[in-house]
């Protein structure tokens, strides 16, 4: 087994040596990327170091995603203003029947990344795509369109808060080997922009973070296996942000933030208001008639905490949010959710995190009684954050034993980033479960990923876990599963797994 | 070859200087909150002779009184074949600012869009901090320039004004420019080849 970063980091810090950490200040590029290689880091060949992605499928279109980084970890790359890139996209992984392809200039402006729109698809099969640029061509990708009309099954997983320090990534190796799956959702906290190590303020900081992060082969192996679909939570930008905060030192901060995040993801930019570096994230996207992912941004538009006319979703998205429950189809809406949906009182009565839903309490008591009034049943929202498994009722009012269940939230593991103590858990799990009546299970000594099997007459969610967050090689096995029955609102654990270790079951 | 200022009305001379009213600005599409065009020298803001432009005319830009003002442009840029061509560069200017010590602020943005509206670059200037400014009123030119990305065809200009506390937004902006240029002589794009 190799040793992993984390055990790495912690010796080297614990001996004094600061340089250990590749983003530390005063490093130059040579001496970061040492660093980052004695951590396990490596790259793509230059100059498509970061490697390849895809997201965004549509049924005749997907969005294609590189950046040109031949020092990954430089403040400047050694490239010219404008470099022509190359593409194509083909049905086979040989890349010998190509059916699109083009070129797109990589400025300097945007970090040399490109996003490029293949379009003239067919809609729900698998392509294979490759760019090319001074001579050189990247890895062959693999992406898939969205289908339309009726699915019988889609498979996909979700991932989030993947602190880089806090352990390797041994479930994106399962998941990128994984050929059935259709896609991946990140929840949000995909890089963590400081620590004890360091902090990122500037575009430059931010652009190195990305590049550390891209060094880790199993999430370019991911990128490269599946299409994306992505939402951002905190840690993007900085802990338990307000995006609607107008101090110039926040915004100029913001900025930077979303521009680097922006430059290293496979996001598809759509509406008439987006403008970088503010992209809209808020966005719907179908798989056919089977499912409707509803792709939320809770941080770009939120204001302060417990507020009596605080938003967490802000004016125009709480006005097209309502819009997509009225006008929602006849198969899953699945809202794509960073952070926690349901109430969490403690046991004292007051609220766990007012960071989350619950700091925007009139907010979601508007929202959610629009599910109840104008939605429909099937309403599943999977959300990140938190770094451990909930399993939940959602209702209009949480205070009120009357109210209905109109729908399931399922709050997934963190892939590395730390929860609390097993101890903590162990205490905790019983009071938030006798605090929180719609609370059905609660698990937070492990970590992993969500991963999904929805078909029109059941939804399953499967808690997969891995054996040993330090250690890239670590077995992903299934913890439970829970399933949802369509036109039934309310989860229940599959029997077959009931037995398995959680900190609180209802 | 070089253009003329791209922006509309980046000074805001087109329109009376008020006294920090919201009201429309000519050229520009709020998306969000409400401007104020306000002549310098009002009581309470920049004046004629404090830091800004020094061809700064009547007037300059405020938030007006909500909390985010947003004002868009969209430029339909000239000389395509030279764009596409690499040959032709940018300067991108503005002048941002706001009031002593508070951190109120401009942040000017320009994006260089293709014919399907794909980001093909972007820069932002500012904000201008409290800091920055020496906690001082006033504007300071903050600049960008380089070349613009093959394939462009359109450039969407956003000025984002934002107040950090207070009712009035004071975030300032004047004196945005863009100007499109061909050097005499430039080396274009270096080719992919896959």
């Amino acid at each position: 087994m190799r040793v992993s970063r984390r055990t790495l980091l912690r010796a080297a810090l614990g001996a004094g040596a600061m340089n250990a950490w590749p983003l530390a200040e005063g490093l130059d590029p040579r001496a970061a990327h040492a660093s980052a290689t004695a951590l396990g880091a490596s790259w793509d060949a230059a100059p498509f170091t970061l490697g390849v992605g895809s997201g965004d499928p549509l049924p005749t279109s997907v969005l294609l995603w590189t950046r040109l980084a031949p020092e990954p970890l430089a403040d400047v790359q050694p490239l010219p203003d404008v470099v022509q890139v190359d593409w194509a996209v083909a049905t086979d992984a040989a890349m010998t029947a190509v059916v699109a392809s083009g070129s797109v200039a990589a400025s300097a402006l945007l970090g040399h990344s490109v996003h490029v729109v293949a379009e003239g698809l067919q809609s729900g099969r698998r392509y294979y795509y490759r760019f090319g640029a001074l001579g050189k061509v990247s890895r062959v990708g693999r992406t898939k369109t969205a289908p339309v009309g009726a699915v019988s099954l889609v498979r996909f997983a979700s991932l989030n808060c993947q602190n880089y320090q806090s352990g390797e990534y041994p479930g994106m190796r399962d998941l990128a080997a994984d050929n059935a799956l259709d896609f991946v959702v990140h929840l949000g906290d995909y890089v963590y922009e400081g620590s004890e190590l360091g902090t990122a303020t500037s575009l430059n900081d931010y652009r190195k973070l990305h590049a550390l992060y891209k060094g880790d082969p199993l999430l370019r192996g991911l990128h490269a296996a599946h299409p994306f679909y992505l939402t951002w939570d905190d840690h993007e930008v900085v802990n338990d942000y307000s995006g609607s905060r107008g101090a110039a030192t926040f915004v100029a901060r913001r900025a930077a933030a979303y521009q680097g995040w922006y430059e290293h993801m496979p996001l598809r930019l759509e509406g008439s208001d987006t403008a970088l570096p503010d992209p809209r994230l808020y966005r719907t996207r179908r798989w056919g008639d089977l499912l409707e992912l509803v792709v939320l941004d809770v941080r770009q538009y939120r204001s302060a905490q417990n507020l009596a006319d605080g938003t967490i979703l802000g004016t125009a998205q709480k006005a097209w949010l309502k819009q997509r429950i009225s006008q929602r189809g006849s198969g899953w809406q699945c809202w794509i959710n960073s952070i926690f949906l349901g109430q969490q009182r403690i046991p004292q009565g007051g609220f766990m995190f007012t960071d989350q839903w619950d700091g925007f309490r009139a907010e979601r008591a508007e929202v959610l009684g629009h599910v109840r009034s104008a939605g429909g049943p099937d309403f599943v929202t999977i959300t990140g954050d938190w770094h451990s498994a909930f399993v939940q009722d959602i209702k209009p009012d949480f205070d009120n034993p009357g109210a209905p269940v109109i729908g399931t939230e399922f709050v997934a593991h963190s892939a590395t980033s730390s929860a609390y103590s097993p101890s903590w858990n162990a205490t905790n799990g019983p009071l938030l479960g006798a605090a929180n009546p719609h609370l059905r299970y609660f698990e937070g000594n492990r970590y992993g990923h969500d991963l999904y099997e929805v078909t029109p007459q059941r939804w399953t969610t499967r808690l997969r876990v891995v054996a040993d967050r330090g250690d890239p090689a670590a077995a992903v096995s299934t913890l439970t599963s829970w399933h949802v029955d369509r036109g039934r609102a309310g989860a229940y654990e599959d029997p077959a797994t009931k037995g398995s270790p959680a900190q609180y079951r209802r | 070859m070089r253009t003329a200022n791209l922006i509309a009305n980046g000074g805001a001379e087109s329109d009376p200087g008020g006294t920090g009213q919201p009201s429309p600005v000519t050229g520009w599409t709020a998306l969000e909150g409400g401007a104020a065009v306000v002549a310098y020298g009002t009581p309470g803001y920049p004046t004629t002779s404090g830091p800004g432009p020094a061809d700064r005319g009547r007037n300059f830009l405020t938030g007006g009184t909500s909390a985010r003002t947003r004002l868009t442009q969209l430029v339909t840029l000239p000389g395509t074949a030279r764009i596409d061509a690499g040959a032709a560069r940018f300067d991108f200017v503005g002048w941002l600012g706001g009031y002593a010590e508070q951190d109120d602020g401009a942040r000017l943005s320009l994006e260089f869009l293709s014919a399907a509206s794909t980001p093909l670059g972007v820069c932002v200037l500012g904000p201008v901090t409290a800091s920055d400014r020496g906690a001082t009123t006033g504007l300071l030119r903050r600049a960008w320039s380089g070349v613009v990305p093959p394939g462009s065809r359109t450039a969407r200009v956003l000025l984002l004004l934002t107040r950090d506390g207070g009712t009035a937004n004071d975030g300032y902006a004047d004196s945005i420019s863009l100007v499109l240029s061909t050097p005499t002589a430039f080396l274009g794009v270096t080719a992919g080849g896959s």
